[in-house]
């Protein structure tokens, strides 16, 4: 379908300078083998989803690379369906961050490789001459170059890694996207919204886990105790409670109590986000639908954004239909 | 009948009971838990009853705040000393709860700042719940409510005044013994002869029927006994206990950094290893094995081997003779001629005269003898744990079952002092008639032993 001159303008390239940024953040979605990906002019949008009940989200926004282009195909050549606009398509998750690590990611090296970095400048740069130099890639921080091309519907992503004059090119297949529903989020009926440092909230489910619990109950309200979020199993129960100390919860907009259970091991599939990222803002519509979006600050300095949906367990008296139609959230505003 | 029961942790308070209750975890997967007025005990005891911890913690020194009002029945005064609350708790709820949260000591935003617990036992609330609160920094509190059994709970007995063995020695220095000991060794043999103590690990367990290679290792350490702090060991003496039990005490003793007391009498006696620190009183009752030759009173009918302290493989099949009793060595020679050895390692090959000043730990019990299908087996013998003859109890690792029903157990050890049962913790005075003349003959100590 991709006609000639297509292969040399490519339906989307971009390249990165951190492979690992890109990989802390889609690491935190890993929770299912295969994501939705969709292309858009602002950037790359991944999403994964179980069961329809749990939904996750990592927009790679255009400000993350040094170099975006998207040439959307025109109109009115193949079929003309909205796909056209946005083109997506279904990738392996788990093949994509084995890519990106594949010179490795850790901590540890990156330190190795600064020390080195000063004991380059130690001896000398200029004797060294060449790569060695102050516009080394490391010095610059762009250790790990990572180029994404994605030639035309139905091509594979094309990945390409470059570090200290290793090249490494991976090709990904691409699947069929299927059709995927968002979770909605009634934004204008949200019943909770708080904001609290993502560690805390990681701290608490990993509190909870010692009851072996398969629910999650999450009570906020407007007099003590404000926020708690509890779970129970065969060897006990535990609850952690948090004041509205403002200090705590830096958002507390909770107009009456709200009381929703959710699959525990859905929320701590989140916990990757959680431990990674700085704040996270915790909302729940009328109907009980949990949103969790985490702000994660990356090492340059730029923000983004990772979310999570979640739907609630059917409570005794109502019912838990979806029914609207929401599409990407900003709590942070 | 009801009981309130309310105690106080500081952090520090938190991660002792933490590092207790991991240490309890490699006894037993139940923590059983006594409340009295003055103390809390914490103890269990492992499947096969030969091994006991506990840890008594003291009200005043242990705890920030300790109460505990007993529910008194009818007709009890306060000061009856069976006021106790009891209870089974699951030692891995309690270990989630108490989990590793030393952490929090440094400069974590949540850390705990005090830990405040309370049983919930009224009729009107849901009962059997132990309740942990961790009150943490920005007024985070984290709520436990775990499922206790209200259960009578058994402590183990221990005879203070016949255990004329003692040693003290450093915890770090018996920590640093452990790290020796192979992974797959399972007996823990202590001895001493000529001015030095000799610990030493081995199996009996034989990995691969014919492969005298893979038989795992056995490794001695020995050392002079002016390293102990104290040192009154008959000399000869040979008593095992179990690697893993020692393992998990002297983890746990070092990181008190404490010294460890071992009180013992002779082999198939229990051992106690104890020592307190910061208001935590720590005991071990463990089941002993061996055979009690009468150390250097009575010669060992089998003859002495000589062996290295250090590390060496020891072909099991050649000791038979070691430890099978007079009565059978004869037989046995006749019909099993041992395979050769290199002399060094052949045990059988040794003249009968000659004594050795470091002979090596007992042979394996006959529990896993490879030969056992050669030597026809005696039902008096009693050298396998199984063949123990349980009516005839007397010194032996015995249980306070419960402080109310002294007359239960009375009933079960007929010429014992009742009234001293009551008191798991008081001396026990024993009954000297039943105790075993050194001369005997193995076979005929009965194995005392619940």
């Amino acid at each position: 379908m991709a006609s000639t001159n297509e292969i040399t303008t490519p339906l989307f390239s971009a390249v990165s300078g951190s492979a690992r940024q890109l990989f802390q953040l889609l690491r935190c979605i890993n929770f299912v083998s295969k994501a939705q990906v969709r292309i858009t002019k602002e950037g790359l949008r991944f999403t994964v989803e179980e069961s329809q009940v749990m939904q996750g989200v990592v927009v790679l926004d255009k400000a993350l690379f040094t170099a975006y282009t998207y040439a959307p195909p025109a109109p009115n050549e193949d079929e003309d369906e909205e796909d056209a606009e946005s083109p997506s398509f279904q990738i392996s998750l788990s093949s994509l961050l084995e890519t990106l690590q594949i010179f490795g990611i850790n901590d540890v090296k990156d330190r190795w490789s600064n020390r080195e970095i000063g004991h380059n400048g130690m001896n000398g740069f200029s004797a060294r001459g060449g790569s060695a130099g102050v516009f080394e890639n490391r010095v610059l921080g762009m250790n790990g170059i990572c180029r994404l091309n994605y030639a035309a519907i139905g091509e594979p992503l094309c990945i390409i890694l470059e570090e200290t004059g290793v090249t490494t090119t991976c090709e990904l297949v691409t699947y069929e996207p299927e059709y995927q529903e968002d979770i909605p989020l009634q934004k204008d009926a949200i019943a909770q919204k708080i904001i609290m440092r993502a560690s805390w909230l990681h701290d608490a489910i990993n509190e909870l886990s010692s009851t072996s619990p398969t629910r999650l109950t999450i009570v906020s309200s407007p007099t003590a105790p404000y926020f708690t979020l509890s779970s129970s199993g065969p060897l006990g129960s535990a609850t952690v409670e948090f004041t509205n100390d403002p200090q705590l919860l830096e958002t507390f907009q909770v107009p009456r109590r709200t009381a929703n259970t959710y699959k525990y091991t859905l929320i701590k599939g989140a916990s990757r986000a959680m431990a990674l990222a700085t704040k996270v803002s915790i909302r729940s519509d009328e109907q009980g639908v949990l949103s969790l979006q985490f702000m994660i600050e990356a090492d340059g300095g730029g923000i983004s954004f990772v979310d999570f949906r979640f739907v609630p367990f059917i409570t005794e008296d109502g019912e838990g239909d979806e029914e609207s139609e929401i599409g990407e959230a900003e709590g942070f505003r | 009948m009801m009981h309130t029961l309310s105690f106080t942790l500081t952090l520090k308070g938190v991660v002792r009971i933490h590092d207790a209750v991991l240490c309890l975890a490699k006894f037993s997967e139940v923590v059983s838990l006594e409340a009295r007025r003055d103390k809390l005990v914490l103890t269990a005891l492992n499947s096969s009853k030969s091994a006991y911890a506990s840890f008594s913690l003291d009200k005043s020194v242990f705890f920030d705040k300790y109460n505990f009002n007993p529910g008194l029945s009818k007709g009890q005064t306060p000061e009856d000393a069976e006021s106790r609350f009891t209870c089974h708790l699951y030692n891995k709820a309690l270990l989630s709860v108490f989990k590793g949260r030393l952490g929090d000591v440094k400069d974590k935003d949540t850390a705990v700042e005090r830990c405040e617990c309370h049983i919930q036992e009224r009729p009107d609330k849901t009962e059997c719940r132990l309740i942990v609160k961790m009150v943490c920094r920005h007024g985070v509190i984290k709520t436990y409510k775990l499922t206790y059994e209200s259960v009578e709970v058994m402590h183990a007995l221990f005879n203070k005044n016949a255990a004329n063995n003692t040693w003290t020695i450093s915890a770090s220095t018996l920590r640093s013994f452990a790290e020796y000991f192979g992974a797959n060794t399972e007996q823990l043999d202590i001895s001493s002869a000529n001015g030095r103590a000799t610990f030493t690990s081995y199996t009996e367990k034989v990995v691969n029927g014919q492969d005298v290679l893979k038989q795992p290792l056995q490794t001695s350490i020995t050392i002079d006994n002016l390293d102990f702090e104290d040192f009154a060991v008959e000399e000869q003496l040979h008593i095992g206990i179990s690697v893993k039990d020692f393992k998990a005490i002297v983890t746990h003793a070092e990181t008190l950094k404490t010294s460890i007391t071992a009180l013992y009498s002779f082999p198939t006696q229990p051992m106690q290893l104890s020592y307190c620190e910061y208001g935590m009183q720590c005991e071990f009752t463990l089941m002993t094995i061996g055979d009690y030759r009468g150390g250097s009173v009575t010669p060992a009918p089998a003859p002495v081997r000589q062996m290295s302290a250090a590390p060496a493989e020891r072909p099991q099949p050649l000791q038979s003779t070691a430890q099978i009793p007079p009565v059978t060595t004869l037989q046995k020679s006749t019909t099993m001629p041992p395979p050769s050895e290199p002399a060094s390692r052949s045990f059988t090959r040794e003249p009968q005269s000659q004594r050795i000043q470091r002979p090596s730990p007992p042979p394996p019990k006959a529990s896993l003898d490879p030969e056992s299908l050669f030597i026809p087996i005696d039902e008096d013998e009693d050298r396998v744990w199984g063949e123990r003859n349980y009516d005839d109890e007397r010194d032996m690792l015995g249980w306070d079952a419960s402080a109310n029903n002294a007359s239960d157990l009375d009933g079960m050890r007929k010429g014992t002092a009742s009234s001293s049962r009551l008191e798991p913790y008081r001396p026990w005075q024993e009954d000297l008639s039943s105790r075993i003349a050194p001369t005997q003959r193995i076979s005929d100590i009965k194995t005392l032993f619940d």
